[in-house]
């Protein structure tokens, strides 16, 4: 199969802006700079591109929101913050192959009309902002940053901005406020950063991997792109493998790859030949899969409509000795710990939610806590000011929904069923 | 016009209303935390959430606005079991310890669980805590965080609002904690306005900390007393002692906003100073109290005994319209003399020209009104410090309507920070940069201006020569002209910098009639530092205009022209009420001299003070509680003062006092009821003729009129007199500095003080107590002094301590000092008709 994100990682110095180049680096931006900027808008649209943040949202659709004015200034702001537990293919890019982030950017930039780009990074990526600010120094001094790019009438400015720990943050408006210097917290939408994002300017907000895609994009053309995966989720994706596997990592498939293929065929099935007892599908927002699941396609529309979602592509593999109580407890107060505070919901339900959990954990659980858990939840699902707390609730009633018997068990006895 | 169905109603509302306000149109309340109208929208607590159908989550009323065709429901099943939900999640982590909250009885928390449940919780985990002890934030604020419910209004007044934005949150999630840095001191506004929104008991006044429930105390609307903001306010007491004021959301234009003064300066009324019986001086100089009889006889035979020219009284800007109306009643109709002032501070002939200038006999202004234009252009008042509640109006509403304000004082303040451009004049040279503004207009649409009445052309050169001057660049001066150019409505608010000495008086009424000339809306507001100061203008409190300002007949003296006249010998009895002219007039030597060359002094005040020291006769008068009456604030808003209590002792209301002196001389002189002299006052005063006080019971009706927020008709109408006609004059402003005396001296009112009264304030007092002086770090630096230092000022002959502070902004070769201590007269360091004194200030040693 033909990469389009992990080719050059491999490489020795991959990092280096001349490893880049000597892999046919910077060409899509020479080629994008003699393009329309309506032009490329009009391809990524094509090629079907849908945002790997988590919510997969339609690429060329969010930037073609962008006002024409030339007037008005823009900005592009690359989401590194990568912070759902789980994932790591954003770092993958940041450390090993900097600047098809960075040349992604740029040609982004172009297309929407932006001077200035900012990359927030998670605050924990201490190696990887090196590297990034590193890169885009070599990107400065080999003309495709800074005044009249290539001799074009285009000229862009990037900046790396590092983030303080909070995965509240990743959410887009949030990391607005938090790039601005104030605390991160989610913004009301209308107005949605397409219209006024930073400092109130039109914003375009996409994930590392998504910007990533662009230089494949614009040099094999949007077909090539839309001929990967299927129809309505094209593309190569990064999943990112993690728990009871043989051989946890990134790799690069096509979307739509069967969840057992990624499990048996790339990441060297379940460790130790243990039997596989649920799977994460897409970050720890998404609601567990049974192992019945195997076969499913591993693309956006294909999980919601198993009611779970692709998200990041974090897939987290649990074996037959995993605690369900345990896992839903860590996941749990994972939440209650980023929950920003903003909201009422969030803030107190998922910090309730974690008290009565953890004296489950901890052998204290009453009969009544199933019943007062899915009522909370049922509280804070739906009424929440982000995507965050729901996100809380979906997890958590992934596991009471598909794991009761392992909390009554817990409660009843006092002791982990596995 | 969306058109939309909330429940079972359908109302038409304007485009972008939010469902919140359009369920309120149709009748119904949804209730809400985080939301506050004039603070930034946040949607946070979610106690609004409403069903609009057709959609499958439920919708915050207060961020969402409505659509045509719309169908909300506010209160079905889905919606109130939200409500609850949202209820029990707040007090899961609520301290629950009413039984010793200040906030008890009056918590939004606790009437919205009353109202919407749930009234069994089953949270019964541990509760975060995040202390043990309230802990107090400074001298009048206590916080309490185990109580909160994360609305953020503190956080959004301080900084939206106040302008101060030291308050925040730390932490994050449920631990996260509305307070200062660290928790530590905070050395703030002290104006308690994140007390006044917080729904629950977090934030609390210290003063206040378990002295009454809501149901125990007696309470009264009425007016601030401090500035002429005239913020409306709630004043309580327990016992005779008044315990806390609070703001009048619902009715008073300044909704929830107060200063330090209004909120925590009423505890002057509690002050036990208070004079309570008529005090005569014997023999001896020694004062021993008479009766009112007595001393109503004693007046009687003094005015009745002297030539009337040979008669005067000064009233402070503080009395009520119906006592300042009564008293020049009694001075010109009576007893026959139009020597009459309203301030010791201010020339008359200053007053004059700026009533002028700022067009106040054209009628009231409300500052809503006057926030709607495109550029606000605030010059000559140090409104932050002089007028607080202006300056929160100012920068909230700019803010919120992005309008451009531009600020030009010759100290620096607070609004700065929300001004487009700040233009820090030399002290004493407004005049100078409104030249080169007006010049420069000229210079550029010069032949649009030809109908501006007394402007003459400005050369090139004079240009150069004003913004030497003034201190103001000519690119900034243009630049302001491009942009006051292409605004179409524009507000002009000037104060006290101007009536100090007349300083830009005439600039002011060019700049505004070429600003219309060239064809724009312009409003003329005067920012005063009184609370009744237009109001005493309006009643004719002046020498040269009668109520009205209709013009007197005949020749009359102002105050310093009395004083004046006092030192040769030829004036004889002075009635001062209220007023304290040996602390305020702008030369104390001169004042003292002249005062004791009077035949008579009588002096009616509430509290000893310094020129009642030197009175033959001391009359007792009431304080603003123990009264009813009107005050019209700067707008132009007639309000109500009502009384709380009696005057202590045998103290009288100074309404009654002047009607006492009235009668005597004069058995038909009228009635004595406030509402009847204020309806005298209608039928006298054309621009009075139809104003409903806010908040006043009217003669005619015996009713209250309904108020509400912004209540224009309030406002007092364009009398049927011309504007006055007199040529105001800019006055060349000495600068007395020299090579021994470095420093120029700017005084004024600092932002916890207003004249004398405030120092009857022990909580005022608490926050500034000691004399300071301002100055620059760079000043500082090289005199080798540090913020705290106790340093001496000399000038004029006199000398006295300061404590040292350094602000940011003060100009170079300047010191700034607050004009209301009593321990250190302040206008010692003036000698009258030498402009701004120079002064040096040296290090004490040891
Ligand atoms: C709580 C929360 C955390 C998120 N964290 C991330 C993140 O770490 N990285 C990311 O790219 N998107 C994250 N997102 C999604 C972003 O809000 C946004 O949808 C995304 O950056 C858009 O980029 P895309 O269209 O390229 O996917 C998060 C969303 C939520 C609600
Ligand atoms: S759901 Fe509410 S509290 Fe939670 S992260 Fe989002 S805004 Fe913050
Ligand atoms: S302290 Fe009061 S005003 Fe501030 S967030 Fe808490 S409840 Fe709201
Ligand atoms: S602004 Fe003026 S009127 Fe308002 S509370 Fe302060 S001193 Fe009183
Ligand atoms: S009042 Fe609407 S969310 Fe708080």
């Amino acid at each position: 199969m033909e990469k389009m994100l992990l080719n050059n990682v491999d490489k020795p110095n991959s990092e280096k802006i001349s490893t880049y180049i000597s892999g046919g680096g910077y060409k899509s931006l020479e080629a994008a700079l003699k393009k329309e900027p309506e032009k490329l808008i009009e391809t990524v649209k094509a090629s079907g591109l849908r945002g790997r943040g988590g919510a997969g949202f339609p690429t060329g659709l969010k930037w073609s929101f962008i006002p024409k004015d030339p007037t008005l200034a823009k900005y592009l702001v690359c989401n590194a913050d990568e912070g759902e537990p789980g994932t790591f293919k954003d770092r993958v890019i940041i450390e090993k192959d900097p600047h098809l982030l960075i040349e992604g950017m740029i040609i982004s930039s172009y297309a929407i009309g932006g001077a200035t780009s900012y990359i927030y990074i998670r605050g924990e990526f201490v190696q990887g902002t090196k590297i990034l600010e590193e890169a885009i120094k070599e990107a400065y001094e080999k003309g495709y940053l800074g005044k009249n790019i290539l001799g074009s009438k285009f000229s862009h400015d990037m900046h790396v901005h590092r983030g303080f720990g909070a995965y509240i943050c990743g959410e887009e408006t949030a990391l607005l406020e938090s790039l601005e210097g104030l605390r991160g917290q989610p913004r009301k939408k209308p107005p949605f950063p397409a219209l006024a994002g930073l400092y109130a300017k039109p914003t375009v907000i996409n994930n590392v991997e998504t910007l990533s895609c662009i230089p494949a994009i614009v040099s094999k053309g949007a077909d090539w792109f839309k001929g990967i995966g299927p129809e309505k989720s094209p593309g190569t994706k990064l999943f990112c493998v993690s728990g009871h596997v043989e051989k946890p990592g990134t790799v690069e498939l096509p979307m739509g790859t069967p969840l057992r293929e990624i499990i048996y065929d790339h990441c060297g099935g379940i460790k130790g030949g243990k039997k596989i007892k649920a799977i994460v599908p897409g970050g720890v927002s998404a609601p567990i899969l049974m192992p019945s699941y195997l076969d499913i396609a591993m693309d956006f529309d294909t999980l919601a409509a198993k009611k779970t979602m692709l998200g990041s592509g974090a897939i987290v593999v649990m074996d037959e000795t995993t605690c369900m109580v345990k896992v839903a407890y860590i996941v749990n107060r994972f939440f209650s710990h980023e929950s920003c505070g903003k909201c009422t919901p969030c803030r107190e339900g998922t910090a309730w939610l974690t008290q009565v959990l953890k004296r489950i954990e901890y052998g204290k659980g009453k009969k009544s806590d199933i019943k007062l858990l899915d009522e909370v939840c049922d509280n804070i699902f739906g009424n929440t000011f982000c995507p965050l707390g729901d996100g809380a609730v979906m997890a958590l009633r992934g596991f009471l929904h598909n794991f009761r018997d392992e909390f009554e068990y817990h409660i009843e006895r006092k002791e982990c069923m596995v | 016009m969306p058109k939309v169905k909330i429940n079972d109603k359908e109302v038409e509302v304007k485009d972008g209303t939010l469902i919140l306000d359009a369920a309120k149109e149709a009748g119904y309340i949804v209730p809400t935390f985080c939301y506050q109208a004039d603070l930034s929208s946040l949607g946070s607590c979610r106690m609004c959430l409403v069903e609009i159908k057709g959609q499958r989550k439920l919708q915050p009323a207060c961020i969402t606005p409505v659509l045509d065709d719309m169908s909300v429901e506010t209160n079905n099943e889905t919606v109130s079991s939200a409500r609850s939900a949202m209820l029990e999640f707040l007090l899961s982590n609520h301290a629950f310890d009413c039984p010793v909250c200040d906030k008890a009885g009056e918590c939004e928390l606790q009437d919205m669980v009353h109202k919407h449940g749930p009234h069994k919780g089953r949270h019964a985990e541990p509760k975060h805590s995040f202390h043990n002890k309230d802990y107090a934030l400074n001298a009048v604020i206590v916080k309490n965080s185990n109580r909160c419910v994360q609305c953020q209004r503190c956080v959004r007044v301080c900084e939206e609002v106040v302008g101060r934005g030291v308050l925040g949150s730390i932490g994050r999630g449920h631990i996260q904690e509305e307070t200062s840095f660290l928790r530590t001191y905070l050395d703030c506004d002290h104006d308690g306005m994140c007390i006044e929104v917080c729904p629950v008991g977090c934030f609390m006044r210290r003063p206040y900390r378990f002295k009454a429930r809501p149901w125990d105390l007696k309470s009264t609307k009425t007016v601030c007393p401090y500035c002429a903001t005239g913020c409306r306010m709630t004043i309580q007491e327990r016992d005779g002692e008044v315990v806390r004021s609070i703001a009048m959301p619902e009715d008073g234009f300044n909704g929830k906003m107060m200063c330090a003064r209004g909120r925590f300066g009423y505890d002057f009324l509690n002050s036990k100073g208070r004079l309570t019986t008529p005090l005569i001086k014997n023999k001896d100089g020694v004062h021993e109290p008479i009766s009112w009889d007595k001393a109503i006889d004693i007046i009687k035979t003094r005015f009745a005994r002297t030539a009337p020219e040979k008669i005067g009284a000064v009233a402070s800007a503080r009395l009520t319209n119906e006592a300042l109306y009564l008293m020049q009643k009694l001075m010109r109709d009576v007893v026959g003399s139009g020597n009459i002032d309203s301030s010791s501070r201010w020339n008359h002939s200053v007053v004059e020209g700026f009533v002028q200038a700022t067009e106040i006999p054209k009628g009231g202004t409300s500052i809503y009104d006057a926030m709607d234009s495109d550029a606000i252009f605030v010059l000559g008042t140090h409104v932050s410090d002089e007028n607080p509640v202006t300056d929160y109006v100012i920068r909230n509403l700019a803010a919120a309507n992005r309008k451009s304000v531009f600020v030009a004082t010759p100290r620096a303040m607070k609004l700065d920070s929300s001004a487009q451009m700040v233009f820090r004049y030399k002290p004493g040279r407004l005049a100078a940069m409104l030249g080169a503004i007006v010049g420069k207009f000229q210079e550029t649409r010069g032949d649009k201006l030809s109908s501006v009445k007394g402007l003459s052309p400005t050369l090139s050169k004079d240009l150069e020569e004003l913004s030497k001057a003034s201190g103001i660049s000519l690119d900034d001066i243009a630049t302001l002209v491009t942009r006051l150019n292409i605004s179409e409505k524009i507000t002009l608010m000037a104060g006290t910098e101007l009536l100090r000495g007349g300083d830009g008086i005439k600039g002011l009424g060019l700049l505004r009639d070429t600003l219309r000339a060239l064809g724009k809306e312009v409003l003329v507001m005067p920012i005063l530092d009184r609370s009744n100061q237009r109001g005493a203008w309006d009643m004719g409190i002046n020498p040269v205009f009668g109520p009205g300002y209709a013009p007197v007949e005949g020749k009359w003296k102002g105050t310093e022209e009395m004083l004046e006249a006092a030192l040769d010998g030829d004036f004889d009895v002075l009635y001062v009420l209220g007023e304290d002219i040996q602390s305020m007039f702008p030369d104390r030597s001169f004042a003292t001299m002249a005062l004791s060359k009077l035949d008579f002094l009588v002096v009616q005040a509430a509290y000893m003070n310094e020129t009642a020291k030197m009175a033959d006769l001391i009359l007792p008068g009431g304080s603003f509680a123990e009264k009813h009456g009107n005050y019209t604030n700067q707008e132009g808003r007639v309000q109500a003062i009502t009384k709380l209590m009696e005057p202590p002792g045998d103290g009288k209301t100074d309404l009654d006092i002047i009607w006492l002196i009235g009668s005597a001389l004069d058995s038909s002189f009228g009635p004595n009821l406030p509402r009847e002299v204020f309806k005298e006052i209608q039928s006298k005063v054309d621009m009075y003729s139809e104003v409903e006080p806010t908040g006043f019971i009217s003669a005619d009706t015996g009713e209250e009129p309904v108020y509400k927020f912004d209540f224009k008709e309030a406002l007092v109408g364009s009398g049927s007199v011309e504007l006055l006609d007199v040529e105001a004059k800019d006055a060349e402003i000495k600068i007395g500095t020299d090579g021994d005396h470095p420093f120029m001296l700017l005084t004024g009112n600092h932002l916890f003080h207003s004249g004398v009264m405030s120092m009857q304030s022990e909580l005022l007092k608490g926050l500034l107590g000691k004399p300071i002086i301002e100055m620059s770090a760079l000043d500082a630096k090289e005199l080798d002094m540090n913020i705290g230092d106790l340093v001496t000022v000399r000038g004029n002959g006199f000398e006295a301590d300061f404590v040292l502070r350094i602000k940011e902004g003060t100009p170079r070769g300047v010191i700034f000092m607050p004009e209301n201590y009593q321990e250190i007269a302040v206008n010692k360091f003036y000698e009258r008709k030498t402009g701004i004194p120079g002064v040096n200030v040296t290090a004490q040693r040891g």
